[in-house]
């Protein structure tokens, strides 16, 4: 197991360099930079004053060039300065993180106990009409969008202070409470739609389940309704429920941009949006890094956890 | 009945009394919570360009002149100045005024913050405004003098701009740049930033302009959403925003709750031509274009009516800016374009790209309306939309046929003009090199007399309307809109929130 962790972690590296190496190429296709950005079309600028902005903006040398100079810095744990603020990019994108981990914790807790039990009761079939009335929820879960219900939500709340947070976030570590509250109808707005999309795979893993052979012997065997559903099915039929979990969670940590946007939260997403707006090269490139790291890091977790919720499931392929 | 005994009195007096003092606690404080749909990209005075970054830096920073709300230049640091020849300013400065570390500003730091400007390592965008500076005297403590390598008519509209506020040395010196240092002598200095999320502003007690500030604090909140915005002011989550949004004002202006300030502003609505690219580098074709499109109709659409038509002046600068009425084009004549067109070699029109952005400033809904109208003379007019980044680009390479865009005009003709239209002017993406606009653009930028001035600026008005390397469409509003509690502010027509100095709040 411990060598499985560390072959994986390992896997590391070889991912991040192919990141860096797409990343750093691609960004500059686009048309646009960060000088051509902050000169804007207003600003005038002599011949000496260009080469001098050239030079800030880091656009005086060859790309490859550029590409070696900031690998050589980042392997010191340089990441450099903002082009749009000339703050340093890291312990920027790190003090957003915290941010960006609570929403992204909050929003899968309301969708899983959402989902879940909501999966389960309608993969019973108690009866025809709450099965209907499941199914429309989670299709309206599904379909409603993201933006839509933020904004509505944010509508509905302005007259109630202290729901929306309007740019003043307050950090959990200063008051748990406020922050907690301001953070509830985001998740919400986040966690409602993935909670149709796990009560959706639930129902229909539950319903493959049920028809099971080992089902019917439990049954048979006088285990009560509640054993024989939580117990057996459930455990076998939550494994593409782990899959769709952990996808959304590597997802939502590289930041809600939507979310973010229309609540004023200064997560990671937000930083992204606005870096490759502004063409902030530094920024996006550190950002992709991290999302990237956060993938990887993510699918082990899911990986682990489904070795320890499935014990067919061996992780290292060494000693058959 | 038993009488209360003394000391029970004495105990209800010491509670009475003490309520009574904990209800007299120090007031409240009274803060102003401004809501902005954008993060200050760096509070810099010397090196920013960015709107956001300005409406910061109009709080923490003075600068040797200021403009009032009619854009008349007005004292700030200097108390009042003196131009001997038109080479030559000199300035005498308040005494007494402090920089938020406690030191006294003198001539000295004056010298130092435009010698900053003008050094090309600094490659501030305040230069071009102070490009014709060769040296800057001390004379004595409180006086400076500046000494010009020929004359510059807006040099003192240039001063007032926020790229040339005065800092202290030290701090520069001791923190490379002040992207994140608050090095001025504003109303209101920097306590603490979180970037995209909260700036605080405290009140400097001792700011030079008696009894104000009125504020104790000023927050600046970033809340992306226009929408959002509104919600804020009406909740009374924030105090004062800033929308640009037309749309939302107008919900804004059916509100009671809320109070909206709009007036025309300085930025100016343009559609722009490549003067190098066929057929627009025939003027014929230029104009006719510009007798069709309908100026009103574009604001009424484009900006819910919001703004004013205007001429190559913003129609806010009233001293300077010609009537609409009075210059060419003033109202579309279909005929008229078409005869042009026909005698420029179009008589079935032809057909052309408008590139354009989603953005506010990028105009689309513009482009939209421009196309339709276009459609009378029998041009037509295909809309490219880009991103933004990309818009940019395609400015800054000239990549284009023909542009909506949104210009910052000035108060003082020339600070404008000369950057936009001269044939090497800094900003003329137009590519237009007409040797009688150059003419006058040089007259109007050293002529020291008034009347002679208003003379050429007006030649020049008609000039530039004339050869059209731009359609001047209109200057949209400016607009703010605010609780009921908040009194004492004033807009000025560049977005300054210099009036939030003299702000009161009420609760």
């Amino acid at each position: 197991m411990f060598r499985y962790i560390v072959k994986r972690l390992l896997s590391l590296i070889p991912v991040l360099f192919g990141v860096s190496i797409i990343v750093f190429f691609l960004v500059r296709l686009i048309p646009g930079s960060a000088l051509e950005m902050y000169m804007g079309t207003q600003v005038e600028a002599t011949p000496e004053q260009m080469i001098e902005l050239q030079r800030i903006f880091g656009e005086d040398k060859p790309v490859p060039v550029l590409y070696v100079e900031w690998l050589g810095r980042i392997l010191q744990g340089d990441f450099g300065y903002s082009l749009r603020t000339g703050r340093p990019v890291l312990p920027d994108i790190l003090s957003r993180l915290p941010l960006s981990l609570e929403l992204t914790i909050l929003s899968l807790a309301l969708a899983l106990l959402i989902g879940i039990p909501q999966g389960i009761l309608s993969s019973l079939k108690r009866n025809p009409f709450s099965d209907v009335i499941n199914r429309v929820i989670g299709l309206l879960g599904l379909s409603l969008p993201q933006f839509w219900l933020a904004s509505l939500m944010v509508l509905a709340f302005a007259n109630f202070s202290g729901w929306i947070p309007m740019g003043n976030y307050i950090k959990f570590s200063v008051d748990p409470i406020r922050n907690l509250r301001m953070l509830l109808l985001p998740s919400l707005a986040i966690g409602i739609g993935l909670a149709a999309v796990i009560m959706r795979y639930t129902r229909n893993s539950m319903l493959e389940v049920l028809q099971m052979d080992y089902i019917r012997t439990a049954k048979a065997k006088g285990l009560t309704k509640r054993v024989v559903i939580l117990r057996h099915a459930l455990k076998n039929a939550i494994l593409p429920v782990i899959t769709v979990a952990g996808f959304n969670t590597g997802y939502l940590l590289g930041g809600a941009i939507v979310i973010e946007e229309v609540f004023a939260l200064p997560g990671m997403g937000r930083l992204a949006l606005y870096a490759i707006y502004q063409r902030d090269y530094p920024v996006i490139q550190a950002i992709v890094l991290m999302i990237a790291t956060i993938f990887v890091l993510v699918n082990l977790v899911t990986d682990l956890i489904y070795a320890m919720v499935d014990p067919r499931i061996r992780l290292d392929d060494g000693g058959r | 009945m038993k009488r209360p005994s003394i000391m029970l009195i004495a105990l209800l007096a010491v509670t009475l009394f003490g309520a009574a003092g904990a209800f007299a606690a120090p007031a409240a404080q009274a803060v102003l919570t401004i809501g902005v749909d954008q993060e200050a990209v760096g509070i810099d005075p010397h090196i920013v360009t960015a709107f956001s970054s300005m409406r910061r830096i109009d709080l923490m920073y003075n600068r040797l002149v200021r403009l009032d709300d009619n854009f008349v230049v007005v004292p700030d640091l200097a108390e009042s100045w003196e131009v001997p020849n038109n080479v030559t300013y000199i300035f005498h400065l308040r005494k007494g005024v402090k920089f938020h570390n406690g030191r006294e500003l003198t001539a000295d730091d004056v010298q130092y913050s435009l010698q900053r400007i003008l050094d090309p390592k600094t490659a501030s965008p305040g230069r071009s405004y102070v490009s014709l500076i060769t040296s800057i005297d001390v004379v004595d403590r409180y006086t400076v003098k500046l000494n010009l390598s020929a004359p510059l008519a807006s040099l003192l509209d240039g001063l007032t701009s926020n790229n040339c506020s005065i800092v202290a040395k030290e701090a520069v010196e001791a923190n490379g740049n002040l992207q994140k240092t608050d090095a001025g002598t504003g109303p209101f200095m920097l306590q603490d930033w979180i970037p995209d999320n909260s700036m605080t502003l405290v009140k400097n007690a001792s700011y030079f302009e008696k009894g104000a500030p009125y504020l104790d604090k000023v927050i600046f909140r970033v809340i992306p959403e226009q929408a959002s915005l509104l919600a804020g002011v009406k909740s009374g989550d924030i105090d004062l925003a800033t929308i640009s949004d037309g749309a939302t004002i107008r919900q804004a202006s059916k509100d009671s709750k809320v109070v909206v300030m709009s007036k025309p502003g300085l930025n100016m609505r343009i559609f722009s031509f490549n003067t190098t690219k066929k057929p627009f580098d025939d003027v014929r074709v230029r104009q006719a274009l510009a007798m069709t499109l309908n100026r009103s109709e574009i604001l009424g659409i484009a900006e819910f009516g919001m703004g004013k038509p205007t001429g190559p002046v913003p129609v806010a600068a009233t001293q300077w800016a010609v009537p609409v009425a009075k210059l060419p084009y003033a109202s579309p004549d279909i005929a008229k374009a078409k005869k042009l067109l026909a005698e420029a070699g179009y008589p079935k029109g032809f057909s052309f790209k408008i590139t354009c952005s989603a953005t506010y400033e990028g105009g689309l809904a513009v482009a939209q309306v421009a196309q339709e109208e276009l459609k009378k003379i029998g041009v037509t007019a295909e809309l490219e939309v880009v991103e933004w980044g990309v818009y940019i680009d395609k400015w800054v390479k000239r990549d284009f046929e023909t542009m909506i865009e949104l210009r910052g005009g000035s108060g003082e003709p020339d600070r404008f003009l000369y950057r936009t239209f001269y044939s090497t002017g800094g900003v003329n993406n137009f590519l237009f090199k007409d040797a009688e606009v150059d003419k006058y653009l040089d007259l109007g930028r050293t002529q020291t007399v008034l009347a002679d001035r208003k003379a050429s600026y007006n030649k020049l008005q008609t000039l530039l309307t004339e050869k059209a390397p731009a359609i001047f469409l209109y200057c949209p509003n400016e607009n703010q809109v605010m609780g009921k509690q908040v009194s004492g502010f004033k807009l000025v027509g560049n977005g300054s929130l210099f009036y939030v100095t003299f702000t009161k709040v009420k609760r």
